[in-house]
């Protein structure tokens, strides 16, 4: 007779996430079809987040964590986190924040894109690791505000590895590249996730 | 539209091969023939790049009017009455906008409007969707909508 206790395997992401989602009170949820509302959910082709689990993830902030994996020739593998901040969209429509080198593609090379974000590089301390684009038309004034001395030393320096977040009409998409993420990882990435939720949400309120 | 460096590698690819293709063959001496065809494909490499080259200057170009008609115009908006989309750009959808403008000063009209988006904006772009968009002071036809 032998006595089975079901621990998660080393590399089983599914079972971190479960886990994660046990610990903190989400609601696991097989599939989120979250849609194409951001850059990398457009790259994923349908924006499914598989597996996912919904709930706080932190103070005041809700969203769903998961999965997002696609193949675009390669298959990339990304732990993301989604929440809403609806009341950035008059403020700032577009703001990507992306680990620079990130690839989310390698099946395509246009020589042509829609003019549609330039690169803001305003902020020394956060060029080094990350590549930030913003709408043609943003008020910079807003963003520097935004930009805060803390806020930019928390992104360059506590931030956690490889995070990225897109924020596109209301839809923040936060991202670590990280494959296999254990309950850490996922603890990790909701709390980042929350800490950017907020600052935008308070940034719009003042 | 505007180039990316994918674009400025194709452009220096056509017209470095292209000249190549052109003028190598004569200085080897390679046979009437072979060199015609070289030659040949040489000058289309040459004339697609000049192509692509001049197609980059003209949306720097746009580029650099819409700015401009950012940094001086009047700011007003514009209303989503109609949206869709038949045509993809590189992965992107060229969204036919029916647009009621409201331009301060001027008056409203409706017009069409037709711009290349990428899907996370293109889906947002729904009737009633109020967008600001800034006029030419000299034209107010000629406005750009900040989306």
């Amino acid at each position: 007779m032998s006595i089975a206790t079901r621990v998660p395997a080393v590399g089983d992401a599914a079972a971190s996430l479960s886990s994660f989602a046990a610990a903190h009170g989400l609601e696991p949820v097989p599939v989120l079809a979250a849609g194409p509302l951001t850059p990398l959910l457009v790259e994923s082709g349908a924006g499914r987040i598989e597996p996912a689990a919904q709930g706080q993830l932190g103070d005041g902030v809700s969203g769903a964590l998961g999965r997002l994996v696609y193949t675009r020739n390669k298959t990339f593998r990304f732990a993301v986190a989604l929440t809403e901040v609806p009341a950035s969209t008059p403020f700032v429509p577009r703001l990507f924040c992306v680990r620079a080198g990130r690839h989310t593609r390698d099946d395509e090379f246009y020589g042509f894109e829609a003019r549609y974000s330039r690169l803001w590089t305003e902020s020394v301390a956060l060029n080094d690791r990350y590549r930030i684009a913003i709408s043609p038309y943003q008020d910079e004034n807003w963003l520097r505000q935004l930009f805060s001395p803390a806020f930019v030393d928390w992104l360059a320096s506590d931030a956690p590895e490889s995070f990225s977040f897109e924020l596109a009409y209301g839809a923040l998409l936060c991202s670590t590249e990280d494959a296999d993420p254990d309950e850490a990882a996922l603890a990790g990435l909701a709390a980042a996730t929350a800490a950017v939720t907020r600052r935008i949400r308070r940034e719009c309120e003042e | 539209m505007q180039i990316n460096r994918t674009g400025i590698g194709l452009i220096a690819f056509f017209l470095i091969f292209g000249a190549a293709f052109a003028v190598v063959p004569f200085l080897l001496g390679i046979d009437g023939e072979a060199t015609a065809i070289f030659a040949s494909i040489g000058l289309i490499w040459v004339v697609v790049a000049i192509g692509l080259a001049l197609y980059a200057r003209r949306a720097r170009d746009k580029a650099a009017h819409q700015d401009q008609v950012f940094r001086t115009g009047i700011k007003g908006t514009a209303t989503v009455r109609d949206a869709g989309s038949h045509v993809t750009v590189n992965e992107m959808p060229l969204m036919s906008l029916q647009l009621d403008l409201d331009i301060p000063g001027v008056g409203s009209r409706q017009v069409s409007h037709r711009e290349v988006m990428p899907v996370f904006a293109a889906d947002r772009m729904a009737p009633g969707l109020v967008l600001p968009a800034y006029f030419n002071p000299a034209d107010p036809g000629d406005f750009i909508l900040v989306w």
